[in-house]
């Protein structure tokens, strides 16, 4: 079954580098996302993996076959790699109808004609554009082209899938919906997707992993809550999760007991790690979500240094001595400016990173120290 | 007229009724003017307004003229009834005169042969041109700037150089009369080349082929540079072989662009007259716009000559109704302009890359620098085709070299010949100014009020003089001079500027709506609300952003002018311009010196062009495929 491997994957232009030594396995039936901030090399993996861009070096398996080899000097070109590749502006051609766009494929397929509408006919369908069938891609609008330019992709029943960005040019609200969507069709049609975007929200909801990268070089490779909870490093950290984690320097020094004091801003804490480690120097940061804030009748005094309520939760952001922190409460509480308030920290989230490289040094739990 | 219709109804009313409606009549009024008031205090509006009435007289009202001289009785007709009575007798001796088979040499024949030498030139072009075009955008063809450089000569040529060269290389001494001298090929190599390849049909239509195939490349080009490649990719993966690929994807996309490209080429080689002049005669062609030429030129017939230009023009207007047809069709492909980053080149292999490289490189420069080198070289033979005949004779000379042309002395000390370049000089330069700035004015002007009918009628309008041939229109204005009210203009450079600018703006106009369309609107809003006013906006905001453009819409009126023969020949001696002075040469057979004037056309075309495209970044490909 279609599994994807890619070794020590490379793509240079001149000495700007895009991808650099890329290793990973996308599993069978998985749903993979690579995500990242614009120019991070993405959409240069997805176009390398599906045969529209040759790397550098490196080698690339699909389903067991080598179609990419920089060595044996192998190059599958993209027709012979059996995927579907969906663009980002769609790439539906102008001149065709809806049925033309999507039987196009079949019939390089040598499909027999009854055989071909019998395919069209099921996915306009499925993807509920059957009215649109006779028209021009001009005619139609963003969500309809989208749905038009799945189904073609879809139609000769690709292994594998390959998506860059698709959802990027609709409508927050058709955007939702073609989520779920796009999370049923993986279900129903059995194929291994891989899907480009730099939307940290859509990766973390459809995948069943998330491939982050940075200036051509992968940072985690792991699944969406793994890599919301337990981020390799303070970029990764920072790029995954909404409001965004706070980060807050601190001098830790290891007590007797095999706990850690940890000060920040005049604050002494103590941090309860949940397994061993090393700690390479005192100089460290705390990851700290804005769930694991509370705000408190006792703690830590902060003032209120605004207030974002959404109805379903509120952001709170609090001064501690001129550090601003991010708390999320659930419901509606309403703040007024420069209100005192107190904190305290929860749960066994909270990460420890060492400031020099940046590294995850080890998660546990955050207490106040007793005076 | 919906705004005018209630204003009578209410004065009406008034005159019957009490104060009230007065009041109502008044304020319809004042509705009426301050509407009035705050459509014309927005720029674009007086712009439009102002060329949509300079054009209808200097484009619309002379066709309509032309139009009515195919019915009237000239000086010199008056066999058919007083001088200024109307009469069909232009159109009918055309159509049906049966007598010595009049109809037939004087139209039928010629039209045939028109209609067949453009056929054949709009096949040359576009295989040629589209060819190229192709190899240097989506393959892995190398030497892609040394050719795409190159590759414009011919166009940026005067359409009759290739022909000259054309002549200069095949002429043999097998030809008879005075047209049997050694050309380059027979000297070189002793061939003899038939004598219709030399002249004739054949090579007319090559010849205007290669002309335009630098025309087609940059339309088609542009196409296939701005054609998202993902079109193509997502056929790829879906399977389609690259020789599928291209006639159902990439083929289907470009045909609007193709079309356009076949369409301008044919009305362009349709009307041609220099390249039939040179080539054609001599080898017994006669084409409309020869015969034309020949009918306006002779008093007792120009009623029938101004048929002929009617007859061309129809083509044109036939051919852009087609092309706004094809364009606004249902598919709309304005979807191409798509960004197009990652282009996956094709291989042409090991066999094909050197050969398919070697065939162009061998075309480029031998249709765009061995004919200077021709020209070159013939200006110093004394004996055309025989190099031992080496001499600086009719550069350095204060004799006079031909016994028909007065002063025909050596080309360095022509007085005539200097002072017509200066004039052609002035003459380029003040009709790009001209055209240059209207066209920036009305890509402003259609840019802003986009699909509004204004807009629509100004552009349409302006791009009218590109389809008119060359010949029509000097012809038009050829009456228009001859008439009291304008006869200051008869022979002047005043209407050889008024006639080129108008024939050469819709370059301009092009190229303007084209910059201007690809600037947002808030750029300039940015410049509004700060209370920067219009004059300020255009010269320090829009024009430094789209600057080379802008100056591309300088360049090729300039250049078009500099080259331009056709257009100016009737309503000019043969003194007063370069080319004039080219053709006169010709016609008496100084081959020396008319290439050599030939050369000094082409090397100062070509070092202006450089000269702009190194300073601003402006260049002809620009200001054609936008």
């Amino acid at each position: 079954m279609p599994e994807i491997i890619l070794e020590n994957v490379t793509k240079r232009w001149g000495k700007f580098v895009g991808v650099d030594n890329l290793n990973m396995v996308i599993k069978d039936r998985g749903f993979v996302t690579l995500l990242g901030p614009s120019g991070c090399g993405k959409t240069t993996t997805l176009r390398m993996i599906a045969g529209l861009e040759t790397p550098t070096s490196g080698r690339i398996i699909i389903d067991g076959v080598t179609v990419f080899d920089s060595e044996k000097g192998i190059n599958i070109s993209p027709a012979k790699r059996n995927v579907g590749f969906l663009f980002q502006n769609y790439a539906l051609w102008p001149h065709m109808t809806v049925y033309q766009n999507i039987a196009f494929g079949l019939e390089n397929l040598k499909w027999k004609k009854e055989d071909i509408k019998k395919r069209v006919d099921e996915l306009l369908k499925m993807l509920k554009i059957e009215e649109f069938v006779a028209r021009y891609p001009s005619e139609l609008s963003g969500g309809q082209q989208q749905r038009v330019a799945i189904a073609r992709t879809l139609a000769p029943n690709p292994k594998v899938l390959f998506m860059d960005e698709p959802l990027s040019n609709l409508d927050a609200k058709l955007r939702l919906e073609m989520r779920t969507e796009l999370k049923r069709l993986h279900n129903e049609t059995n194929s291994t997707f891989v899907y480009v975007t730099h939307d940290q929200l859509e990766a973390m909801t459809l995948a069943t992993e998330v491939c982050l990268m940075k200036n051509g070089i992968l940072q985690q490779y792991d699944p969406p809550l793994t890599v919301y909870a337990k981020p390799n490093n303070l970029f990764v950290a920072d790029f995954v999760g909404n409001p965004a984690m706070n980060f807050i320097d601190a001098k830790a020094t290891k007590r007797e007991d095999g706990t850690y004091s940890v000060i920040f801003a005049g604050v002494e804490t103590i941090f309860t790690p949940n397994e061993d480690f090393e700690l390479p120097s005192e100089n460290v940061v705390l990851g700290v979500r804005p769930e694991y804030i509370e705000i408190a009748k006792k703690g830590i005094k902060a003032k209120v240094y605004s207030t974002l309520p959404a109805g379903m939760e509120t952001t709170v952001k609090i001064n501690v001595n001129d550090d601003i922190l991010t708390s999320v409460v659930f419901g509606i509480i309403d703040y007024a400016v420069d209100e005192k308030v107190h904190f305290d920290f929860k749960g066994n989230g909270i990460i420890l990173f060492d400031k020099e490289t940046s590294n995850r040094l080890v998660d546990g739990s955050l207490a106040i120290a007793k005076k | 007229m919906d705004e005018t219709l209630p204003l009578n109804e209410n004065q009406n009313n008034s005159s019957n009724n009490n104060e009230n409606n007065e009041k109502k009549s008044l304020s319809t009024f004042g509705k009426i003017l301050n509407s009035l008031k705050s459509y014309f205090s927005k720029p674009s509006n007086i712009i439009l307004v102002v060329f949509a009435i300079i054009l209808a007289i200097t484009v619309l009202i002379p066709l309509v003229y032309l139009l009515y001289n195919t019915v009237t009785i000239h000086i010199g007709e008056e066999r058919l009834g007083d001088v200024g009575a109307l009469t069909l007798d232009h159109w009918a001796k055309i159509f049906s005169e049966k007598k010595f088979n009049y109809a037939v040499n004087a139209f039928y024949l010629p039209l045939k042969n028109s209609v067949l030498m453009a056929i054949v030139a709009c096949i040359i072009s576009v295989c040629i041109g589209g060819g190229i075009a192709w190899l240097i955008t989506r393959s892995d063809f190398p030497a892609k700037k040394f050719i795409s450089l190159v590759f414009v000569f011919p166009y940026i040529m005067p359409s009759w150089s290739i022909a000259m060269f054309w002549e200069n290389f095949f002429k043999n001494t097998g030809l008879e009369g005075i047209q049997a001298q050694m050309g380059m090929l027979q000297s070189l190599t002793g061939i003899i080349t038939p004598a219709n390849l030399v002249y004739g049909f054949w090579p007319c239509a090559i010849c205007l082929g290669i002309h335009y195939a630098p025309f087609a490349y940059i339309l088609i080009g542009g196409i296939l540079r701005n054609m998202d490649a993902n079109l193509e990719e997502a056929a790829t993966i879906l399977k389609a072989s690259r020789f599928k690929i291209l006639y159902r994807i990439t083929l289907p996309i470009v045909m609007p662009a193709l079309l356009s490209t076949v369409l301008l080429v044919f009305a362009s080689s349709v009307s041609s007259y220099t390249v039939p002049a040179f080539l054609g005669t001599k080898g017994g062609l006669i084409t409309l716009s020869l015969k034309m030429r020949q009918l306006i030129s002779s008093p007792q017939y120009k009623g029938q000559g101004y048929v002929l230009a009617t007859i061309l023009m129809l083509f044109s207007i036939i051919i852009l109704m087609i092309n706004q047809f094809v364009t606004n069709s249902r598919r709309s492909f304005t979807t191409v302009t798509g960004k197009s980053s990652q282009v996956s080149l094709v291989k042409l292999g090991k066999v094909g890359k050197p050969v398919i490289t070697a065939l162009v490189i061998f075309y480029a420069a031998f249709f765009a620098i061995v004919p200077l080198i021709s020209f070159a070289l013939e200006s110093f033979l004394e004996v055309s085709g025989n190099y031992s005949t080496f001499t600086t004779y009719y550069w350095t000379t204060t004799e006079v070299t031909n016994t028909y042309i007065q002063n025909s002395v050596g080309i360095l000390h022509n007085k005539e010949i200097w002072s017509a370049f200066l004039n052609s000089l002035l003459l380029s330069g003040a009709c790009a100014l001209i055209a240059g700035t209207c066209g920036i004015l009305i890509g402003y002007g259609t840019a802003k009020r986009r699909g509004s009918k204004l807009a629509n009628f100004v552009s349409n309008v302006a791009f009218l003089p590109y389809l008119i041939p060359a010949m029509s229109f000097a012809t038009i204005y050829l009456i228009i001079s001859y008439t009291p009210t304008f006869g200051f203009l008869n022979g002047s450079l005043l209407l050889l500027i008024i006639v080129g600018s108008v024939k050469f703006l819709p370059f301009a106009s092009r190229s303007g709506t084209n910059a201007m369309l690809q600037l947002s609107n808030e750029i300039e809003e940015a410049a509004v609300i700060v209370g920067v006013p219009w004059w300020k906006r255009m010269t320090r905001v829009l024009f430094p952003i789209q600057k080379s453009s802008f100056i591309s819409g300088y360049l090729l009126p300039f250049v078009s002018c500099m080259r331009e023969l056709t257009l100016f020949v009737l309503l000019t001696g043969s003194g007063t311009i370069l080319t004039a002075v080219l053709e006169n040469y010709e016609k008496y057979d100084c081959t020396q010196i008319s290439n050599g004037i030939n050369l000094i056309i082409i090397v100062s075309v070509l070092a202006i062009n450089l000269l702009v495209n190194k300073l601003t970044g402006a260049s002809i490909d620009k200001g054609v495929g936008g």
